[in-house]
């Protein structure tokens, strides 16, 4: 039983399509926490505040815990929202997102390497 | 320092409201520091270029000063736009709320470096997964 009350095998059967690459996907992870975005493409939908747009990621943090967290932005209403990444994401785009401020630096990165 | 690629910017908005006189300063929350408005590089500067750190004034709009919160905004992550440019996600520590920033001329290297190397500094699941290329 899930916390709802609800059988575990009837929540996990339960699916979504993504909005950007079609795959259908488990509404929740194998560790059992309920999914937001595609596991795939990492695109996700804006479903507060009724807009319903796809949301694209734009960017890793981590936090002080070492836990990583996707950052998404709307594509419609511009908001951003935060969450934790799951086991089974794409680890391929998880880490082309994190080295992508690296390989366009507004600064030159040269001066560094002397620290 | 200066950026790597001039010409290729987008054109700012322009700013319309000015908060007290121009070329006023504000005190940083974070270090205490005192920074002029006028920034190279930005007409929005909202965050201390020694810490980064910012304040939860502004809602959608930079400059709005809808938010009701004024709680202390730590900078979270460092995302590029399509164009090159560097912006500074800050998360409200109050609310929670996230907001993103252009980088100015006068940020902190170190301070931005720091951040933007946070998630390939730690040696968990998804480095391993680079490596095994």
């Amino acid at each position: 039983m899930s916390a709802n009350g609800k059988p575990r095998s009837i929540a996990s059967t339960e699916t979504f399509s993504c909005v950007r690459c079609g795959l259908t996907v488990a509404a929740h992870a194998p560790d059992g926490v309920r999914r937001n975005h595609c596991p795939s493409c990492l695109h996700s939908l804006h479903l507060l505040d009724e807009c319903r747009s796809r949301m694209i990621p734009i960017s890793i943090a981590v936090l002080r815990t070492g836990e990583w967290m996707l950052i998404h932005r709307c594509t419609r209403c511009g908001e951003l929202t935060s969450n934790p990444i799951c086991g089974d994401d794409n680890q391929l785009i998880l880490m082309r997102m994190a080295v992508r401020p690296l390989a366009q630096p507004p600064f030159p990165l040269e001066a560094f390497g002397d620290l | 320092m200066p950026r790597r690629k001039p010409g290729r910017e987008r054109p700012q908005r322009p700013k319309r409201e000015h908060h007290g006189e121009p070329g006023d300063a504000f005190r940083c929350v974070g270090c205490r520091m005192d920074v002029p408005m006028s920034a190279p590089g930005t007409a929005h500067r909202n965050h201390c270029p020694h810490c980064l750190t910012s304040l939860h004034v502004d809602h959608r709009v930079p400059g709005d000063r809808r938010a009701g919160c004024r709680g202390r905004m730590a900078a979270l992550s460092v995302t590029v736009r399509g164009d090159g440019e560097w912006l500074i996600i800050h998360c409200c520590q109050s609310c929670g709320g996230l907001s993103a920033n252009r980088i100015a001329g006068d940020d902190n290297a170190l301070a931005l470096l720091r951040i933007a190397i946070r998630p390939l500094s730690d040696s968990r699941l998804p480095v391993s997964a680079l490596l095994a290329l």
